[in-house]
């Protein structure tokens, strides 16, 4: 059963305080500026984002929420570099990355980005650890890899399911395994693409705890897309979009513990 | 339904059209490669059939001393007897002077034949294809055998001039002929390659030829055609009786007429690769269908899920998916059709212009169709038929599950227990174990193309091996003069003298027929000093010629001592003329002394002094010589051999190798096609595995890519993959090829010629290496396909 959450914590922008607090923030870890994406889906020409301006500070745990085909996983693929802007500047740790190359890109996700999906995309072929090895490989340090892809999975409480491959793995242990995966390389931002979609909700609940444990002990930022509302009371604030536009940003003043969520 | 099927068939092969593509080539070259070599090679059969027919070709043939003309009339009455042609055959030399590329006083040899001036002859019959034929009281006239006359460039209008009864005859040319006795320009079988270089077949009108030789020449050679329902060897042994009165020489069977048999060699080493290589291309396209269904069906498992749900039973689901095969095979067989008639028909035209065959009978092949189309279409089908059952039996909730690739078992290889490998390589090996009967099948595709290449590149490196040996190591002299009769040492000195000459060396070449175990044949013995240099005999275990030329004794090719069974030291029975040019035979009786591994079978070798003894010669003779020359001095010296010693003829190693090489080029463009034909096999092969390949992981390269893998990485396991399966199939490529190659050679193994299946080690190296490296070719438009994924689409697509 799905429940709203209670809106008492929330403070709600409407459009011009949106932009007002865009522009003044430039010191934003992530500042997103008049982003348009367009794209062709058979014949018909698709606008999946309409000018959108939004910044994101280092440390959030920040959820972007609304329907199917509203822009947010759009949105999360631009400031992962999967993607690239129709038109606009996206701009991550001062550097414009609608400007780079492919080559570029695939550095940029490689040091700064950490990446978790809804079908966890784990190799079928790599046992747990191996798979988190093949991130940590990506480094330049390939130092004592088993060793630190055992800490990644001890991390996320997987140590003595590093060897099980993921066929033999639940779907929330493949999801803790990408997370794993994901902070290989310590990233700066953890992209999160309706982690939980696949879950049940217990399963659910523990995958959103190690991302809040991560984002509270490490300061890593956490995009989190969902259509989940449910999940949005733990966000540090909440980005709502619809039709390719930010309907409202919500900044949460008491996140709620992950516990506390009900769906 | 079953047109919403069809047309749901038809967009799933839209949807993947590159390898629809792809999978339809590799059906069309199988089909066309069945529709055309089988087609040209029975299209060379009925050609030399109808040429035959059409010129009367003899059933046999019998050669004499000497008969007076009238004797065919009593064999024209035997019973079985259709048609005969006495005719008078003289072996000579034809002068060939400058301006047709011969030097002072050379001559090349000559057969004159003589026909009747008022008819065609009944038998062997000759096809004017320019000019005129004889007109009574034409006089001193000659039809010349087109190949001669096309090498020299002869046409109507242009003179010869042949030796006859010892004088220079100059002949008006009317006319060039083609000649059943002559598709392929044999002066004997021994004489394996075609010689119309050096050997010219003149006919001239049978009555002036006998004025030429000094009248009541009679006749030599009878040709015979059996009536339709004769018994041969009955009208052989009746013929044999009327010929009692006269010596007959030799009696030769139209399957071992020299031309007929070279010809016959040629079609069937021709068949062998006419039947193996559309096999091949069929089974690969089987394979790509597995593949390539397996691939649609795995990809379209919710949708049959969806069809069961709604109801479709098991039996639709296959004919539906077995329909997938079933219009590639189509649309390939038509196409193949399409293309194995003009290709057949090419085939046949160019080896016929080739070999000079005068009536070419090209036609289509209905039952080559329906056998190829049914060949390609069951292949098809059985391609497809694992794959649509599998589909079937798929229980619809586990048909609509969302990933599939959920299930994919890992695990890890043996070999990883023993070595530690970098993580790549273990995703790229662990990638060829994940679906196995495709790496199977991958295996199966590129072992097939080792046997292919390898095979066929057997031939190119045993026939330049076996030139090289024979023109390098075996024979080296550079110069070979031959006399009509036996010479003294004078002649030796005069060679010796000559200027820009080194060393000489006299032989004696002498007939002779070998008997053993109910089987007898003609072969050349070459009576040789056992101390010479300039033919080399290369003999089998370590056994010099000094020992093995002794007296009584006898050097065999190795293929002539296994025919008859011959180990050293054990008796040779050999026939041979009492002395040179006699028609007395004498049996005798020697010990093999050696074994010689040459490139032509039917030759042996004695000492001069045994030579000599077979001559009937007291003391030194020669009708021969090996001459090692200065190479700038050889034409001079050709000239100077035909001038000063009045050889009968005198041949260049250098030309007789030219000979050979250009003889070899239709041959080498075949192997070529082969190779071709192998590559792209494998090349086609091996883009539908890795596109399958691709479309199946595509998350996971997309996911790759997106966590920060770069494109070498990717490239790195997508090529190991390939890597990998060439690595498992490379041995067992290798030895399957090796074997191969064996089994083809022996195909061309005969009387005369003995070819040494030798693969060389570059070729090993080149064979794997083109496979390899097709493999790696076969692989870019995959990994482009990786470069260029919507990452953000890929990584969430459930494949």
């Amino acid at each position: 059963m799905w429940k709203i959450p209670s809106e008492t914590n929330f403070i709600v922008f409407d459009q011009e305080r949106i932009r007002q607090s865009f522009i003044m923030s430039e010191n934003s870890l992530i500042r997103l500026e008049q982003v348009t994406k367009e794209y062709a889906l058979g014949e018909t020409m698709v606008h999946a984002l309409r000018g959108l301006d939004l910044r994101l500070d280092a440390g959030e745990f920040v959820v972007l929420l609304g329907p199917s085909g509203c822009g947010k996983t759009t949105t999360l693929n631009l400031i992962g570099g999967l993607d690239q802007p129709t038109r606009g500047h996206v701009i991550v740790g001062g550097e414009d990355i609608a400007q780079y190359k492919a080559d570029q890109l695939t550095d940029y996700r490689r040091r700064k980005i950490g990446f978790v999906f809804q079908f966890f995309n784990l190799i079928p072929t790599l046992s747990a650890a191996e798979n988190v090895e093949f991130a940590l490989a990506l480094n330049d340090d390939a130092r004592d890899l088993r060793q630190r892809a055992f800490a990644l999975l001890e991390r996320v409480g997987l140590r003595e399911r590093a060897n099980h491959f993921p066929a033999q793995l639940s779907g929330g242990e493949q999801q803790r395994v990408a997370i794993a995966r994901a902070l290989a390389n310590d990233p700066a931002v953890l992209l999160c693409d309706e982690p939980t979609g696949n879950l049940d909700a217990d399963t659910g609940h523990h995958v959103l705890r190690v991302m809040r444990e991560l984002n509270r002990a490490q300061g890593t930022t956490v995009i989190l897309v969902t259509h989940n509302a449910a999940i949005a009371p733990m966000a540090d604030r909440v980005v709502r979009l619809h039709d390719g536009m930010i309907q409202n940003i919500e900044t949460n003043r008491a996140p709620q513990a992950v516990e506390q969520l009900v769906w | 339904m079953l047109h919403l099927l069809l047309l749901k068939n038809l967009r799933d092969l839209r949807a993947s059209l590159a390898q629809t593509i792809a999978l339809i080539i590799i059906v069309a070259l199988g089909v066309a490669s069945y529709v055309a070599l089988i087609g040209a090679y029975r299209d060379l059969a009925t050609s030399y059939n109808h040429t035959y027919e059409q010129l009367a070709f003899a059933d046999v043939t019998f050669a004499l001393d000497s008969a007076p003309s009238d004797v065919v009339n009593q064999i024209a009455k035997i019973p079985g007897v259709a048609a005969v042609t006495g005719r008078l055959i003289v072996d000579t030399g034809l002068d060939l002077p400058p301006e047709l590329g011969g030097v002072k006083n050379a001559q090349i040899r000559a057969r004159l034949i003589g026909i009747p001036e008022d008819a065609h002859p009944r038998v062997n019959d000759v096809l004017v294809e320019s000019g005129r034929y004889f007109q009574p009281r034409d006089g001193k006239v000659a039809l010349l055998e087109t190949h001669f006359a096309s090498i020299y460039n002869l046409a109507p209008g242009a003179t010869v001039t042949p030796i006859i009864n010892g004088r220079k005859q100059p002949l008006q040319v009317i006319g060039t002929i083609a000649s059943p006795e002559y598709l392929v320009v044999s002066a004997s079988r021994q004489d394996v390659i075609p010689s119309a270089r050096s050997f010219a077949v003149i006919f001239v009108p049978e009555a002036e030829l006998d004025r030429l030789m000094g009248g009541n020449a009679g006749i030599n050679n009878i040709a015979v055609r059996f009536a339709s329902d004769a018994n041969p060897d009955n009208v052989i042994q009746q013929i044999d009786r009327e010929l009692n009165a006269y010596e007959i020489n030799s009696t030769t069977l139209q399957a071992d007429q020299a031309s007929n048999a070279a010809l016959h060699l040629d079609l069937e080493g021709y068949r062998e690769i006419g039947f193996m290589m559309p096999a091949l291309i069929l089974f690969v396209a089987a394979v790509s269908l597995y593949v390539m269904l397996g691939r649609l069906i795995r990809a379209q498992q919710a949708q049959i899920g969806l069809m069961k749900a709604l109801g479709y039973a098991d039996r639709a689901i296959v004919v539906h998916y077995l329909g997938l095969a079933l219009l590639i095979g189509i649309v390939g067989t038509l196409l193949g059709v399409a293309l194995g008639i003009p290709l057949g028909s090419e085939i046949t035209t160019e080896y016929a212009t080739e070999l000079g065959i005068p009536l070419v009978a090209t036609q289509v092949y209905p039952d080559l169709m329906v056998e190829g189309a049914i060949l390609s279409i069951v292949l098809a089908l059985l391609g497809g038929l694992v794959p649509a059952l599998q589909a079937s039996r798929l229980p619809p909730v586990v048909a609509m599950r969302p990933s599939p690739q959920m299930f994919v078992k890992g695990g890890r290889t043996w070999i990883e227990r023993v070595v530690r490998l970098p993580l790549w390589l273990r995703v790229a090996l662990r990638n060829v174990l994940r679906v196995r009967s495709r790496s199977l099948s991958t295996g199966l595709g590129i072992l097939f193309a080792f046997v292919l290449v390898l095979g066929a590149w057997s031939f190119m490196d045993s026939m330049q091996f076996m030139l090289q040996d024979t023109f390098q190591n075996v024979e080296r002299w550079d110069v070979m003069a031959v006399y009509s009769t036996p010479h003294s040492w004078s002649t030796l000195h005069r060679i010796e003298s000559m200027d820009g000459v080194k060393r000489v060396e006299p032989i004696l070449l002498l007939p002779a027929t070998i008997k053993g175990g109910g089987a007898s044949e003609d072969i050349a013995v070459t009576a040789i000093d056992p101390a010479q240099t300039l033919h080399r005999l290369e003999l089998e275990n370590g056994i010099t010629p000094a020992q093995a030329l002794g007296d009584n004794k006898i050097v065999l090719t190795a293929a002539l001592a296994n025919k008859y069974h011959l180990r050293v030291g054990d008796p040779v029975t050999m026939v041979t003329q009492a002395k040179p040019g006699s028609h007395e035979k004498i049996t005798r009786t020697l010990t093999l002394g050696g074994i010689a591994d040459e490139m032509m079978s039917a030759v042996g070798y004695i000492s001069l002094d045994e030579g000599s003894k077979w001559a009937n010669i007291t003391g030194f003779a020669m009708n021969g010589a090996y001459v090692q020359v200065n190479t700038s001095q050889a034409s001079a010296i050709r000239s100077a051999l035909y001038d000063d010693t009045k050889a009968s003829s005198v041949q260049l190693k250098s030309a007789v190798q030219a000979d050979w090489v250009s003889l070899m080029g239709l041959f080498y463009a075949f192997i070529g096609m082969l190779v071709v034909f192998a590559l792209a096999m494998t090349f086609a092969l091996l883009f539908n595995t890795m596109t399958v390949n691709v479309l199946e992981q595509q998350r996971e390269l997309a996911t790759m890519r997106a966590i920060g893998t770069n494109r070498r990485k990717i490239l790195l396991m997508m090529m190991g993959e390939s890597v990998i399966v060439w690595l498992l199939a490379l041995i067992p490529g290798l030895v399957l090829g090796t074997l191969a190659a064996r089994e083809l050679g022996g195909a061309f193994q005969t009387d005369l010629f003995a070819l040494n299946i030798v693969i060389a080690p570059t070729s090993y190296v080149v064979a794997a290496l083109g496979i390899l490296l097709t493999m790696l070719l076969a692989a870019l438009p995959a990994i482009r396909r990786v470069n260029k994924l919507n990452l953000a689409e890929a990584t969430k697509t459930l494949t």
